[in-house]
């Protein structure tokens, strides 16, 4: 009996060493796509009241399992654990809303062009009378604290930023009329203006400023898949997959996706 | 003085006996009936549904769901994932008391090494933060197993499970200890003079007689770690408290709504494991009672 234990133990140690595969020849063999999502972005990757992950990164996870002819399967991801399921092998495919650091291009193989791009915008009362940034000086806006840009867009700008602990105090604050509107990212902003709450009362009048590049990314090593991946992130800026994609969710397209089409629309 | 000397002729002439010569007998236990519902209950009740439907007043006339509208469409969702809370806490508790009452038989056992052993894995487990064995579980496990070609998945879930059971496996070591600890070292003696073997006085007479008091923190340690496996949405599981926020991001995030999604967790939470503690209680004074 316990020489069978020990056996037994062995035996899974030995086979708990990590594989290596082609992952593009893995996924066809399986028949199926496993592709990392957000489920708490609206509307990124959001879930619907059935469960399912619904948004503008579940549709492009299919479009992928669609171009390789294998079913998807979604894994909702969150930011602290993305990286570690793709080096994992537990995800083939990482869509989650991920900027662009040096730090994450070392530990993951990114897919270069970003196949999207956040920048950073006002959620603004309609009541405020802002027609361009420069129109922001000597202005209050309320901000998030730890958001990389607030020293940026205040020195620039000369506008002052009040910075609060996560996203919610500073829209209480806003709402309260502590500021003239709410400096965060652009696609957040987006998220906020589906709600009727916020479109009453409040707008996103400025073009974005600071593009901050979206990338996706494969486990390190994966050569054939990433440039699978960058025809097929090339692809959705030539049709203008993207664009369409913003808009059946509800968001004015970006700068950056637009740009992209128009790019790349004759070539 | 003088009201002892008055009382104690009262009491003679009613013929009883002095109060101090009557045997201690204890109040027969009440039988077991479900908790009625008492005026305080009612305003807890009343006041959850308020924190709850709270919202539904706060806003009017806006065209968008109210809490508890909201809280209905995704009811059948939300219900999963407590689904998925009670599957976790079952399969850790069943794994836990297992691997617990073989190592709480260890530290009793004669094997002076393997008792020393077993000692340091219970005190280990037991006083090491619940989230920190959870971590290790989930990050120490791989995600699959090959053995013999097959691939085993091994989800998140289950690792979240192996992780709970540590601490469940560590406490019911240490209520086996306790509990064989608490009977009368007569019931050895006995069992010795009757010629029993150690192995047969532990399986025929010691271990019986534990069950009911081992009964109680039992059921008690269910209900911690009940509660406990809403830890497993900081792991990326997706049962009830990750499913929450979820929703509360597809509701788009409104700060009204945060109260009552999470109000309506914790009172899924609290419609389960309050009949349980009840009973537990239950227990207890009617085991008391029979030793």
């Amino acid at each position: 009996m316990k020489t069978l234990l020990i056996a037994a133990s062995l035996a899974i140690l030995a086979g708990a060493l990590p594989t290596k595969a082609d992952v593009l020849d893995a996924v066809k063999k399986k028949g199926v796509l496993v592709v990392g999502v957000k489920a708490d972005y609206k509307p990124f990757g959001f879930r619907d009241p059935s469960g399912a992950i619904v948004g503008i990164e579940p549709d492009l996870a299919a479009d992928v399992a669609k171009r390789l002819g294998v079913k998807l399967e979604l894994v909702p991801v969150v930011s602290s654990n993305r990286i570690e399921f793709l080096q994992q092998g537990k995800i083939d495919l990482l869509i989650a809303t991920m900027s662009d650091k040096p730090e994450r291009r070392k530990v993951t193989l990114a897919i270069d062009p970003p196949y999207y791009s956040d920048s950073v915008n006002i959620l603004m009362s309609k009541k405020a009378k802002v027609a361009s940034w420069e129109d922001l000086k000597g202005k209050v806006l309320c901000g998030t604290s730890g958001a990389w840009y607030n020293k940026d867009v205040s020195a620039k700008y000369g506008v002052e930023v009040k910075a609060f602990d996560g996203s919610e105090k500073p829209l209480f604050a806003l709402k309260g009329g502590e500021c003239i509107g709410y400096l965060y990212d652009q696609t957040f902003i987006q998220g906020k203006l589906l709600d009727a709450d916020w479109t009453a009362d409040y707008a996103m009048p400025l073009p974005g400023v600071m593009e901050a590049p979206w990338i996706l990314a494969v486990a390190p090593g994966e050569d054939g898949f990433a440039k699978f991946m960058t025809d097929t992130t090339l692809d959705w800026m030539k049709t203008g997959y993207i664009v369409s994609e913003e808009k059946k969710w509800g968001i004015e397209p970006t700068d950056y996706s637009k740009r992209m089409h128009d790019k790349l629309k004759g070539s | 003085m003088s009201e002892v000397f008055t009382a104690a002729p009262a009491a003679r002439q009613k013929g009883d006996v002095l109060p101090v010569l009557l045997p201690f007998r204890a109040p027969a236990p009440r039988a077991w009936r479900w908790p009625r519902l008492r005026l305080v209950h009612l305003v807890g009740i009343v006041g959850a549904l308020l924190l709850i439907g709270g919202g539904a007043f706060a806003q009017g006339g806006a065209p968008r769901l109210s809490a508890l509208e909201v809280i209905w469409k995704w009811f059948p969702l939300l219900m999963s994932g407590f689904g998925f809370n009670i599957l976790m806490s079952v399969l850790a508790m069943a794994l836990g008391t297992v691997a617990g009452i073989g190592l709480g038989l260890l530290q009793i056992g004669e094997n002076r090494f393997l008792r020393r052993l077993a000692w340091a894995a219970t005190q280990f487990f037991r006083n090491a933060p619940w989230l920190v064995l959870l971590f290790f579980a989930m990050f120490m496990i791989p995600f699959q197993f090959r053995v013999f070609g097959y691939t085993i998945p091994f989800p998140d879930w289950v690792k979240a499970i192996i992780g709970f059971s540590l601490p469940v496996m560590a406490n019911m070591s240490e209520i086996l200890r306790g509990a064989v600890a608490s009977l009368p070292s007569g019931q050895w003696e006995a069992a010795e003079s009757l010629a029993f073997s150690r192995r047969q006085t532990l399986f025929m007479i010691i271990l019986p007689q534990c069950v009911k008091r081992m009964l109680p923190p039992w059921m008690n340690l269910y209900s911690l770690i009940t509660m406990a496996t809403v830890q497993a949405s900081i792991v990326g599981v997706s049962e009830m408290l990750t499913l929450t926020s979820q929703v509360h991001a597809a509701e788009g995030g409104r700060p009204d709504l945060l109260a009552p999604l999470y109000g309506f967790a914790m009172l899924c939470f609290f419609v389960y494991c309050y009949p349980i503690e009840r009973f537990t209680l239950y227990l207890e004074r009617r085991f008391q009672l029979n030793q």
